[in-house]
C-alpha cells in the first residue's frame, strides 16, 4: 500500500506542505521547499513560502544567539541580574511544547514532586554556573531557563531542543527522568555549549558535547551534596533505572563500560581510552558511546587533583569550552590541546598541568 | 504488511528495533491508515535532531523514511509508540 520510492516520496512531502501545523513542514528538505515555493498552484507556493521564510528565521536566530547570546529582551522586565528565572510546563503527556505553566520563578512548591524537582534542579545549575564560573545563566547574560515534564506517553527520555528542557515521565526501563539532578543539569549543559563552544552534535565533536553535559551534569550534583572528588560516585542517571534492569545508571565517568549489563539494554558500550573508540554510524556516530573518552579524562583529572572537582578541574573544562578557541567541528585532540592552554592560562605550569597530562595520556588522547 | 521501527539516540544512547505484521491482524485496517499518515511525513533521508532526542526510522514492506523528536506529526507518534509497544 506504500508507492514506490520516487513517487511516494513527491507526494509525501506535498502531503506534509497541506498540513495544518506548520511546525511539520520543518521536516521537508530545503530544496523541495525552494520548488515548491516557485509553483503556481497558491496552496503549494503559499506554505512552502511561509515555512522557508520561518526556517531562515529560526537559522538566523540561534546563530545569533550563538554569536551573540540570547537578546535581552528574553529576560522578564525588572528582572535581576545574578537571579535564576525559570519557569516550568506540563506537557500533559502531549508533545506540543512548553505545555501549560505550572511554576513560575519564586513561586512556592506544588504538590507535583516531578514540577519540583525540574525547578529545584534548574536553580542548582544556574548557582554553579554562578558561584562556580561567575556566569549569569547558560548565555551569560541571564537567560530564562524552561522546562516541560510529563512529556509524552510512556516516554522514557530528556532532551534539549535548542531553547528548552524536556522531560519524560520514563517506561518499564527508566524512571521520571528528573529523579537525578546530574540528568537535568546535563540537559540545562547542551545549552551552555549551544551558547558557546557549540559542538556539532555528530562524531568526535558530538562525543565532545554529550561529554561536556556529562561533565557539568555530574558537577552540579557534586555541588549539590557538597562532595569531593573521591566521594563522588561519577555516575551518570544513577537511580533512573526501574528494578527491572541491572545495572546501577546510565553511565559510568570512573569505569566508563560498567554502568549496566542487562539482558534487555545489553551491556553499557562505552569505552575509556582512545584504543577501544567505537566506529558506528548509529546515535549520530556514536555521541552518547565514544563521550566516555573525554568523561573518564575529566574524572582522572578531578581525582587526582582531590577537592571539590568544580573548583580547578571544573575551571580548566569551563574555560576551554568558553574560550572561543575551538571550532565547531572539534575534535577529541583539539579539545584536549585547548584543556592544556586553559590550564595553563589559569594555573601556570603547575601540579594542575601536570595532572592534566597525565589524565589524557591515560586515555590515549594526544596532547602535542 | 511489515511495518519495523527503530529507534536510536536518546539520553541513554540505546536502540530498540521492533517490528509488526499486520497480515494476520485483524485491525489491519486501521494500521493500513495510520501508517499511510505516518509515512507520507517522513523525509527520505535522517533529519539533523537535538541533543539527546530519540531519531526513528520507519520501514514498510522494505521502504524507509525517517523522523526525530521533537518533530513528529501525531500519526508518526502513535504508530512508533505502538509498534515499539505491541511489536516484537
Amino acid at each position: 500500500m506504500v508507492a514506490s520510492s520516487d513517487s511516494h516520496v513527491t507526494q509525501c512531502h506535498i502531503a506534509a506542505m497541506k498540513a495544518t501545523h506548520p511546525v511539520f513542514c520543518t521536516i521537508v528538505p530545503p530544496h523541495v521547499l525552494d520548488k515548491l515555493a516557485q509553483a503556481d498552484d497558491p496552496d503549494l507556493a503559499g506554505p512552502a513560502r511561509r515555512t522557508l521564510e520561518a526556517d531562515a528565521a529560526q537559522r538566523t536566530h540561534r546563530r545569533l544567539t550563538t554569536v551573540l547570546g540570547a537578546p535581552a529582551a528574553t529576560v522578564p522586565q525588572g528582572a535581576a541580574a545574578g537571579k535564576p528565572h525559570r519557569t516550568v510546563y506540563d506537557a500533559q503527556h502531549g508533545q506540543r511544547l512548553p505545555g501549560v505553566k505550572v511554576r513560575g520563578e519564586g513561586d512556592e512548591p506544588g504538590r507535583d514532586a516531578t514540577v519540583n524537582r525540574a525547578y529545584a534542579g534548574l536553580g542548582a545549575t544556574f548557582e554553579l554556573l554562578l558561584k562556580g564560573f561567575e556566569r549569569d545563566s547558560i548565555d551569560g547574560t541571564g537567560l530564562p531557563l524552561v522546562a516541560s515534564v510529563h512529556y509524552g506517553e510512556n516516554y522514557g527520555n530528556a532532551f534539549w531542543d535548542g531553547r528548552q528542557m524536556v522531560f519524560g515521565d520514563g517506561d518499564e526501563i527508566f524512571r521520571d527522568f528528573t529523579i537525578p539532578v546530574d540528568v537535568i543539569a546535563h540537559e540545562l549543559a547542551h545549552g551552555l555549549t549551544q551558547y558557546t563552544a557549540n559542538f556539532t552534535y555528530f562524531g568526535q565533536p558530538g562525543a565532545l558535547n554529550e561529554s561536556v553535559s556529562d561533565v557539568f551534569g555530574s558537577l552540579v550534583k557534586q555541588y549539590v551534596n557538597d562532595e569531593t572528588a573521591d566521594r563522588a560516585d561519577w555516575l551518570i542517571g544513577a537511580g533512573l533505572l526501574t528494578e527491572r534492569v541491572t545495572g546501577v545508571a546510565l553511565r559510568s565517568m570512573k569505569a566508563p563500560g560498567t554502568a549496566y549489563d542487562d539482558d534487555v539494554l545489553g551491556k553499557d558500550p562505552q569505552p575509556a581510552k582512545m584504543e577501544d573508540y567505537v566506529r558506528t554510524g548509529r546515535d549520530n556516530g556514536g555521541v552518547h558511546i565514544n563521550s566516555g573518552i573525554p568523561n573518564h579524562a575529566f574524572y582522572l583529572l578531578a581525582t587526582d587533583l582531590g577537592g571539590r572537582a568544580w573548583e580547578r578541574a571544573g575551571q580548566i573544562w569551563y574555560d576551554t569550552l568558553t574560550g572561543g578557541s575551538l571550532e565547531v567541528d572539534a575534535s577529541f585532540a583539539d579539545f584536549a590541546r585547548a584543556t592544556v592552554a586553559a590550564a595553563r592560562a589559569r594555573f601556570g605550569d603547575g601540579e594542575e598541568l601536570e595532572a592534566l597530562l597525565k589524565a589524557w595520556s591515560l586515555v590515549g588522547v594526544p596532547t602535542g | 504488511m511489515r511495518i519495523g521501527v527503530r529507534r536510536t539516540g536518546g539520553f541513554a544512547g540505546i536502540e530498540r528495533y521492533a517490528e509488526v505484521d499486520t497480515s494476520e491482524r485483524p485491525d489491519a485496517g486501521e494500521w493500513h491508515a495510520l501508517v499511510e499518515e505516518a509515512v507520507a511525513a517522513g523525509r527520505g533521508t535522517p533529519p539533523v535532531g537535538v541533543p539527546d532526542g530519540f531519531s526513528y526510522q520507519i520501514t514498510v514492506d522494505g521502504e524507509t523514511v525517517y523522523c526525530a523528536d521533537p518533530r513528529l506529526t501525531e500519526a508518526q507518534s502513535r504508530l512508533i509508540s505502538q509498534v515499539l509497544k505491541e511489536g516484537a
